[in-house]
């Protein structure tokens, strides 16, 4: 189901109704439709070609390049982050203390600055006799950031993902139900969240991690206590909006049941912002994992996230610089993707911004 | 109005009640060096703070001294109650995140103008991927980058410490980064947003200079949504000073919270919590009037639906 | 519109003009006196011919009300603007200071001290045996947090006080008269004039203190001092100044004329101020080590504190003694301390730390004890099958505790490898936490095992050896001797120091070689970058730890 389909349809149905007296109705009651029943192949027909939004934003999507570049970058590190600590074949907790701060090596790559000299200009695989080559560098454990790097993607977009979602779940079901639903429902679901968006999340969230155990989940958990409100608003005032729209009308005139009115006219036209919503999240999550991490509020060691290996990076960032930024080069380029995707989205979503 | 009061009254209520039994779940004891004291001893210090009452009596005792405005005493900064300790720190936080706000909300504008203007161009390009960089760039390692390079390296500006105006400009710029980002985003999709609009599509059919139409109509037009933004910038700011603080040594309030969290000072922790959130309240709500008086088709609106 | 908008602009001038007021920049006059910032190593320049250092502390001063002080930033000013009947010199050991004598009952329950007559407050009023008095019984009233050190003095009815038995009026502290003050114990103590050079024996001027009421303390000016040196500025939360107390009766052997203090509360920070020559002295974490190794001014300090595990002798496994033997010997402990601390730590083989405590012959008891529990991970996992055998456990599943502290993660996040690699089938999950909750969890045994700290209280081997006795405040892990017990009672009455000392030679290798109760991990050291020109800048083993009036600075 498309938006220009339900366009179409409500200007069909607006002629329909153009001869009754009380149109438009102060509020479009159940009683006021008299239910007929129709064969529903008949309910969908129009005429001519039609483009699916989707294949139309899809197209949009891919004649924005920066969008495009945002989406393989995302791909090329989430593979990376699934294949990545495998390659080097070493475990991320392994601990070899002979291996200690070894500045990146990768043979070929001299030039591109991974030579295996510290910030003394002195090559450090040579001076310790060392032939394996460590491609990211180690930690003081002798670990290979190679490994912990992308282990560490693995778990923040695995913090992130998991927030975004439960955010989209809980916040679809809220706000959806709230606008749905609206009048004394709706009046009641909006104070709460009223109350919710006037206490700033960041304390709520520092609070939650201080009593809850540290770890993937309480992250989690504490980001999504509030987390989820600005879904609920948006997918409320967007169904509000639909539900205002005439070819909603028109489909419940044409006996359209309840869940069918949801699951084929409110969510779909939804999805739009929901997804840029979405994807805003995303960034988002993983900036406040990185926070927590910077405060001390992070995870349980040897588990290590980007935000982890930031701070601990953070901290030697002048001697042992390869500690920072490869680290700091994954997360930015994961923020800056998915908000370049995300604005990207929106653009493409946005049929007013067509060209 | 009063309604509007009224809920944040209650939010306020809830936020104190929520916070006042979450401390009570805090593992930990707030006296420092409960690593030498006897049981006999740790008795001795709860009573003389109270925490000896059943949690009930301790709450309504909390709750009475709120209503007069009363935070309670400090558990670490002895002989110091909460009020005294928020409004000592609070001066520091109040100026570099102001100035954050008005540096970062005019550097994004102009970025945002620009990206807008020419969309789709590599000025367009360039000026959002600097105001993505500034999102994803954790601020904390932009502070530490701008601490070396413009304090130490270069020796243009101090690099921490509190003693003097000059001391405010590197908290200052490393807090409105984020600043920058949001606001040029922001404007950036309002302003396209508008340039699409009817009415400015019929501003320039009747021959109205494209200056004209940009100041004019796309500019004040896009301004407006922009103070909606202040709520969210500022808890952008909030988040900054906890860290940035800490970096450039300045006395504020956002380190405070997060050391008096390390030390279960519960009293400061729930202090700082409720002014955290009261301010936040009364920013939001302000904005709320100023976006009526800005744009008067959210007060018909709001008059109509009463 | 325009107006509105003249309004508005007029509001955030408004607002601009007090956060400006209120934002507490330091006066005027300091700023002269602090060199601007600028490149590279820069020596501490003479201000107008005066003697200053310049130093940070890691956060504000919560209080200067010495019945109070409880932590290290206010326990260094006090040592060093305030001063007790005994004063401790740079080797740690007290000498008479606000008293001039110091008489003994020939039991050793009495003892009476003659007060100095140039013994003065910074007003110029003199410091009185009343003032202690007062000072001293104040301590109770007001639920202070160092009380129980009078309990470890052995002060006459301390421990009945405490308890509630009885009334602070009741403490053995007589003022015969101004000069003299008369104390009594309830057993002879050894460690008394060690005990009274601490921060909760100072005196207090109680007409002074009760004019100030609850202010008294939280100002530089709303309290008084007879030490050293005497704050002249205390900017909350920035910093504070000291400037040599004209009226010290020692005054002479004071070389400083000023010391500025910074509250700085990241390293990284302070050491970009050290670098750009704004302060003096920094104390580095492990993180830094590295980077500064090769700097002039880079020094590394011995450090009595320990970090040690305690098992929960209740637990089904670690409740055997072959278990925790094992999980003692099977790891490297030089690995640790030399390359992932790498901050002048080192491995710690007994309970009681090297380089500190001596016999009355001068040997170190360190070396007297020798490494206690030091073997091969060979030997370690033929005791872990020994353990598993005797407890019929096929693996052990465990829990360690540990403050969140970026070293501390680290070395749990070593102690985790290396256990797991040679102990087969052990488990070990890390378990971070603030540090007042970990010693929270500790007090109420509710761990499997806990990476823990002891810092002495005072300067004998006693204060690592009397933690272990039985439902001591201390003991925390359940631990429990009758044979130790008893023969830690016998050391603490023992007034014959070599026989005392051997005492707790022996005691240490019952509570480690025996029942192996506690597996040590490391000694602490202390990394600092010091400016080449700052002489004698000593830190003691124990709290008080800082005593600036020896620091020099050189060339001036």
């Amino acid at each position: 189901m498309s938006a220009e389909l339900g366009k179409n349809e409500s200007t069909l149905v607006s002629q329909v109704h153009s001869h009754s007296s009380v149109f438009p109705p102060a509020e479009v009651t159940d009683d006021l439709f008299v239910h007929e029943p129709l064969d529903s192949r008949l309910q969908e027909q129009v005429s001519g070609q039609t483009v699916s939004v989707w294949k139309d934003a899809w197209r949009r999507l891919l004649k924005n390049r920066g969008t495009v570049i945002a989406m393989c970058i995302i791909v090329l590190i989430t593979l990376l982050a699934l294949i990545g600590p495998q390659l080097s074949g070493l475990p991320y907790d392994e601990q070899n203390l002979t291996f200690s701060n070894l500045p990146p090596k990768v043979a070929g790559l001299e030039w591109l600055g991974f030579d295996g000299k510290d910030a003394k200009g002195i090559d450090q695989y040579e001076a310790r006799g060392i032939t394996e080559h460590f491609w990211f560098g180690t930690d003081e454990f002798g670990r290979d950031l190679w490994t912990r790097v992308w282990k560490g993607t693995q778990i923040s977009l695995t913090i992130a993902l998991l927030a975004a979602l439960l955010d989209l779940f809980i916040g679809v079901a809220y706000g959806g139900i709230s606008a749905f639903y609206g009048g004394k429902i709706d009046n009641v679901m909006q104070r709460i969240i009223e109350v919710l968006v006037g206490i700033p999340n960041l304390i709520v969230i520092i609070l939650f991690i201080l009593i809850l155990d540290p770890g993937i989940f309480s992250i989690v958990l504490a980001m999504i206590v509030t987390g989820w409100v600005g879904m609920a608003r948006v997918v409320r005032g967007q169904m509000m909006q639909i539900k205002a729209q005439e070819f909603v009308l028109a489909s419940r005139a044409l006996g359209a049941s309840n869940s069918r009115l949801i699951v084929k006219h409110l969510l779909p036209n939804a999805v739009g912002p929901i997804l840029v919503t979405l994807m805003f999240t995303i960034p988002t999550a993983i900036f406040f994992e990185a926070f927590l991490s910077f405060i001390g509020l992070g995870l349980q060691p040897p588990l290590a996230s980007l935000g982890v290996l930031i701070q601990d990076g953070y901290v030697s960032m002048r001697y042992f610089t390869y500690k920072l930024v490869f680290p700091g080069i994954v997360i930015s380029a994961l923020m800056i993707s998915f908000n370049l995707l995300a604005d990207g989205l929106r653009d493409a979503l946005d049929p007013r911004m067509k060209k | 109005m009063l309604k509007r009061v009224g809920y944040m009254l209650v939010t306020l209520f809830i936020i104190a009640t929520a916070t006042f039994f979450l401390m009570k779940t805090l593992p930990g004891t707030p006296f420092t060096n409960a690593d030498r004291l006897n049981e006999q001893q740790l008795e001795n210090m709860k009573a003389k703070y109270g925490l000896d009452q059943p949690v009930a009596i301790q709450y309504v005792r909390y709750l009475a001294n709120l209503v007069q405005g009363d935070l309670g005493m400090s558990f670490k900064f002895m002989g110091r109650s909460v009020n005294e300790v928020i409004f000592e720190r609070i001066g520091p936080s109040a100026l570099i995140g102001f100035q954050a706000l008005i540096v970062g909300t005019f550097v994004g504008l102009g970025l945002g103008v620009v990206s807008a203007l020419r969309h789709n161009s590599i000025w367009d390009y360039t000026s959002v991927t600097l105001a993505v960089l500034g999102m994803s760039i954790p601020s904390f390692v932009f502070a530490a980058l701008l601490q070396y390079y413009l304090g130490l390296k270069w020796g243009l500006l101090p690099p921490a410490l509190w003693k003097g105006y000059e001391y405010t400009i590197l908290p200052t710029l490393a807090l409105s980064v984020t600043v920058i980002a949001t606001v040029a985003r922001f404007i950036r999709t309002e302003m396209l947003d508008v340039i699409s609009q009817d009415y400015v599509m019929t501003a320039r059919a009747k021959g109205l200079s494209e200056t004209g139409v940009i100041v004019k109509h796309v500019l004040r037009n896009a301004l407006i949504p922009v103070v909606t933004m202040l709520g969210p910038l500022a808890v952008n700011i909030m988040t900054g000073t906890l860290v940035i603080e800490k970096i450039f040594s300045v006395p504020g309030l956002g380190e405070q919270f997060t050391l008096s969290i390390v030390v279960n000072d519960y009293s400061v922790i729930m202090g700082i919590t409720l002014f955290y959130s009261l301010l936040f309240i009364l920013m939001v709500f302000v904005v709320d009037i100023l976006y009526g008086l800005l744009d008067p088709r959210i007060s018909v609106r709001g008059a109509k639906a009463k | 519109m325009r107006r509105k908008k003249k309004g508005l602009s007029l509001v955030i001038a408004l607002l601009m003009a007090f956060t400006v007021a209120g934002c507490n920049f330091n006066s005027e006059q300091t700023n002269t006196q602090t060199p601007a910032p600028n490149n590279g190593n820069q020596t501490a320049e003479p201000t107008a011919g005066k003697k200053v250092l310049r130093i940070y502390d890691s956060d504000e001063i919560p209080t200067l009300d010495t019945a109070q002080v409880h932590e290290d930033v206010s326990f260094a000013v006090v040592n060093n603007t305030m001063e007790g009947l005994y004063r401790r010199d740079a080797n740690s050991q007290p000498y008479l200071a606000m008293a001039e004598k110091h008489d003994m009952s020939p039991d050793g329950l009495v003892h009476t001290f003659k007060i100095r007559e140039n013994a003065k407050w910074n007003n110029g009023e003199p410091v009185t045996a009343h003032d202690f008095e007062f000072a001293w019984k104040k301590v109770f009233q007001a639920a202070g947090h160092y009380s129980f050190m009078f309990e470890t003095a052995a002060v006459l009815n301390s421990t009945a006080i405490l308890k509630g038995e009885k009334k602070p009026e009741d403490l053995g502290v007589k003022a015969l008269d101004d000069r003299t003050l008369e104390v009594k114990l309830e057993y002879p103590n050894p460690l008394l004039n060690q005990l009274l050079s601490f921060p909760t024996f100072f005196p207090q001027k109680k007409e002074f203190v009760e004019s100030k009421k609850e202010k008294y303390g939280l100002e530089f000016d709303t309290v008084l001092y007879n030490g050293p040196f005497m704050l002249t500025e205390w900017k909350h939360d920035q910093g504070w100044k000291y400037e040599k107390n004209p009226n010290y009766w020692d005054k002479d052997k004071v070389k400083l004329d000023q010391i500025d203090a910074y509250v700085v509360k990241d390293v990284s920070t302070a050491l970009t101020l050290y670098e750009s020559g704004q302060i003096d002295r920094v104390e580095l974490t492990s993180s830094f080590v590295d980077q500064y190794r090769d700097k002039e001014g880079f020094l590394t300090i011995k450090d009595p504190s320990i970090r040690f595990l305690r098992f929960n002798h209740t637990h089904p496994a670690l409740g055997n003694v072959n278990i925790r033997r094992a999980i003692n010997l099977a790891w490297d402990k030089q690995g640790l301390t030399d390359v992932i601390l790498n901050d002048g730590a080192t491995p710690l083989y007994g309970m009681v730390p090297g380089g500190f405590f001596f016999s009355p012959e001068g040997k170190d008891f360190r070396q007297l004890n020798g490494d206690i529990n030091k073997g091969t991970v060979e030997q370690a996992q033929e005791f872990w099958k020994k353990g598993l055998q005797e407890t019929g456990l096929s693996e052990v599943k465990v829990a360690l505790n540990l403050a969140d502290t970026d070293t501390q993660k680290k070395v749990g996040e070593y102690l985790k490898n290396q256990l797991e690699k040679n102990l087969p089938g052990f488990t070990l999950e890390l378990k971070s936490v603030p540090t007042n909750q970990r010693l929270e969890l500790e007090k109420a045994v509710n761990y499997d095992i806990s990476l823990s700290s002891w810092g002495p209280d005072y300067s004998d081997p006693m204060t690592y050896i009397d933690m272990w006795v039985t439902g001591g405040s201390a003991n925390r892990m359940k631990y429990s001797n009758a044979k130790y017990d008893e023969m830690v009672k016998q050391a603490k009455m023992e007034t014959d120091m070599s026989k005392r000392f051997q005492m707790m030679l022996e005691l240490e290798k019952m509570l480690l070689d025996q029942d192996v109760a506690v597996a040590p991990v490391y000694q602490e050291g202390l990394a600092v970058l010091q400016r080449p020109t700052v002489k004698d800048y000593v830190v003691l083993p124990t709290a008080p730890r800082y005593n600036y009036m020896w620091v020099d600075i050189a060339g001036q």
